[in-house]
């Protein structure tokens, strides 16, 4: 799996292509883990290349999602395939994460929140 | 046309009967003729003792808008009777720009009623034209007229109308308050300087309107001359200041970022949010972040059920913002609300309820009201507490089955290894959602565990649990289920071969290409065209022979479905396998071929897509063409 990272407006905007699975999910929580190291806490990702996600990818978000609740942070989903939303739906996944049809869109939801 | 006047005679006459129909139809049809005396007959029937017959004739007046009637209008603005001189009034607002010249020519009458009359029509009228005449108006011997100048002037809104108004301002005490209205009303922004000076009076009224005006004109930095006002003693005073700055705030789109104190103003504040003054719950919404303590959560979550579900949002993600402070008022507040209050409040807490306040909410796992239940599990799996599994296995055994699905849902959530015995009961509720909860659950939570239970379960004596089993070992997706998954490609059951089968194509890897073959004459064909979408995904171009052999299905969807799945494979073996389809006997096979070889881009397939152009099938030769058109782009 590749994920490619940059950041927009203190958001680190992570697009994942390939596989979600262990060595893959062990390697995006190892990325997020060197985001928080650097006060980042605001983090999306994009799930528009995502392929595959099985048990072990699942377990990796719900993890990344719950080290950024306990960090006061904000994780974001976007472009779920029809898999991987299939997958979300079943597992009620859908109804904790923050998730948008279009990267645009998450991103400008960071923005409303913090306005003002 | 001494027919006309003799009819209009007629008519003038009929407008003195008694009968209220007559004079209506009279008036009817003496706003059909031009002549003068018609449009005086009209104008008369002001007069008329019957509402419904004065309103008709201001209706024709108003639509007339004749020179003869605009000026006996205007002069029946002295009528002696009040509602003729305001219908007459009203009619001549109606007739608007064309009536303004002769108005002010008549500015100049004796009666100072009719000139503050004439002067109110030209402000409602709203014609800049007239800025000039109502400017001189300022300085009319009458006070009421002076006064209904300014006032006109504002509303104009005319920027040459400004330096008058500050001259009547300082020149007249009683014109003062309207020419600080009016120039409030403006707009403009060099008023602001004469007006920031007036901030100095004493009198507290002129204060009022100067603070009042400001607040529709002023900027930023008008804002930091309101802001000391917030501290007056008088309290009426300080919120005018207020809402003057929230006004300027909202032309500024909340950008202003003057600091105010804002502590004694927590009652007006949300009582505005609780009244649904947009302005107010903005500002107050936007201050939130930098302006919270205790008093101000108590206040905010006093009026959360007043609030629109757009607003309701931004509090939620303020709160969040604010973060634990927000959530303990939440839960103190929890404690005394009723159901509807208490469901939104829950709400609120999910984006970040964390471990503590998930510990200060768990007693509510015993209340009384199960939709309050339900929300507690949704809160506890999200906050990722270890110490919520005991109250949601409590919650697993609520007599509600919308609240224990939400509590093996909260489970998997958790993602404890630990609790798979007690999720796996879930699946022998008797309620489909609670079922598909636990379900999802063990999904998450996978492992070597969860696995074994599901292998077992794929062959349990209820079919409905062998079905479930099989789909979850497929979202589990790990390759220690993919043994499962090819031993219940053999399973009795149809539905589990098939989930298997498909289950196997998403996980992929070549091991499972064999055990799927040996399914391609299974006995069901759903099995069938799982096995052919499979073997196309896993195999590619390997698979077209066995692709080819399903061509021959005794079922036409099973060939349908092998024809598409065919149509992804490029090469020339599977285009040699199409192409006859293009002539078979079933338009069904005939439209799959056509849409197969369209995917495949192959010049080869054009003269068997010409041929379907003729083809007395609408749907045929649509999919032909669409082919053509696609290979020819490719070419």
């Amino acid at each position: 799996m590749n994920i490619s990272m940059r950041e927009e407006n203190g958001i680190a905007l992570l697009s994942l292509s390939g596989r979600l699975d262990l060595a893959s999910g062990t390697a995006l929580k190892e990325q997020v883990k060197k985001l928080f190291a650097n006060n980042m806490n605001s983090i999306h990702l994009n799930l528009a290349e995502v392929e595959f996600i099985n048990s072990s990818g699942l377990g990796a978000m719900v993890s990344i999602m719950k080290e950024t609740r306990m960090r006061k942070g904000r994780l974001t989903l976007s472009n779920l395939a029809t898999y991987v939303q299939e997958i979300f739906e079943i597992t009620q996944l859908s109804h904790i994460f923050e998730i948008f049809p279009t990267e645009e869109e998450a991103v400008s939801s960071f923005s409303t929140v913090h306005a003002g | 046309m001494a027919r006309v006047t003799d009819r209009i005679t007629i008519l003038l006459a009929h407008l003195q009967e008694n009968d209220t129909s007559v004079r209506i139809q009279a008036i009817e049809e003496l706003g059909g003729f031009d002549a003068d005396e018609a449009v005086a007959g009209l104008v008369v029937a002001l007069e008329d003792t019957e509402p419904a017959v004065r309103e008709v004739a201001a209706e024709f007046l108003a639509e007339r808008r004749s020179t003869t009637a605009i000026r006996l209008l205007i002069h029946f603005l002295g009528h002696d009777q009040i509602s003729t001189r305001n219908l007459a009034s009203e009619t001549l607002v109606r007739i608007g720009a064309p009536a303004v010249d002769d108005l002010i020519t008549h500015l100049d009458a004796d009666d100072p009623d009719v000139r503050t009359f004439i002067v109110d029509i030209l402000g409602l009228i709203g014609d800049r034209a007239a800025v000039a005449a109502l400017v001189q108006c300022l300085d009319d011997p009458n006070l009421n007229v002076g006064c209904a100048a300014a006032e006109a002037l504002g509303r104009l809104a005319d920027s040459a109308a400004v330096e008058p108004l500050v001259g009547a301002m300082d020149r007249m005490d009683d014109l003062r308050l309207p020419a600080i209205e009016a120039l409030g009303n403006i707009g403009d922004a060099s008023a602001v300087a004469p007006l920031v000076e007036r901030l100095a009076t004493d009198d507290p009224i002129v204060l009022y309107g100067v603070l009042d005006a400001l607040g529709k004109l002023g900027d930023a930095d008008t804002a930091e001359r309101l802001a000391p006002f917030l501290d007056a003693d008088d309290r009426s005073i300080a919120e005018t200041a207020l809402a003057a700055v929230i006004a300027i705030d909202r032309r500024h789109g909340g950008r202003i970022s003057v600091d105010l104190s804002l502590d004694r103003f927590t009652d007006y504040l949300f009582e505005g949010i609780r009244d649904h003054d947009a302005d107010i719950t903005d500002f107050t919404l936007s201050r939130l972040k930098r302006w919270y303590g205790n008093d101000v959560l108590r206040g905010l979550l006093g009026v959360i059920d007043h609030v629109s579900d757009s607003d309701l949002h931004r509090i939620t993600e303020l709160l969040r913002d604010v973060g634990y402070p927000a959530g303990k008022a939440i839960t103190d507040r929890l404690k005394t609300a009723a159901k509807p209050l208490k469901l939104r409040l829950l709400d609120l807490l999910v984006p970040f309820v964390d471990d503590e306040l998930a510990a200060a909410v768990t007693p509510l796992t015993a209340d009384a009201d199960p939709d309050v239940r339900q929300r507690i599990a949704h809160l506890l799996g999200i906050s990722g507490w270890t110490g919520a599994i005991y109250p949601l296995k409590e919650l697993a055994l609520d007599r509600h089955a919308h609240v224990r699905a939400a509590a093996y849902k909260a489970i998997g959530w958790l993602g404890s290894d630990a609790q798979v015995e007690c999720i796996i009961h879930g699946l022998d509720d008797k309620y489909p959602e609670v079922r598909e909860a636990a379900l999802g659950a063990l999904i998450i939570i996978g492992g070597p565990h969860v696995i074994a239970k599901l292998t077992a379960d794929l062959y349990h004596e209820d079919t409905e649990r062998q079905r479930l089993s099989v789909m979850a070992l497929g979202w589990i997706g790990e390759e220690e289920v993919v043994s499962s998954l090819v031993n219940a490609v053999g399973h009795p059951e149809a539905t589990v071969r098939q989930s298997a089968i498909n289950a196997l194509a998403r996980i992929g890897g070549l091991q499972s290409v064999d055990p799927i073959r040996a399914t391609l004459h299974d006995s069901n064909p759903g099995v069938r065209k799982a096995t052919a979408s499979a073997l196309a995904l896993l195999a590619g171009e390997r698979a077209v022979p066995d692709l080819i052999g399903l061509l021959s299905d005794d079922d036409i969807w099973v060939r349908y479905h092998t024809i598409l799945q065919l149509g992804t494979i490029p090469g020339d073996a599977t285009v040699d396998a199409l192409l006859p389809l293009i002539s078979d006997p079933q338009d069904i096979i005939k439209l799959a071929a056509a849409k197969a070889l369209s995917g495949l881009n192959s010049q080869r397939a054009c003269s068997a897509l010409e041929s379907l152009r003729s083809d007395e099938n609408e749907d045929l030769v649509a999919v032909a063409e669409q082919a053509l058109s696609q290979i020819g782009d490719s070419a």
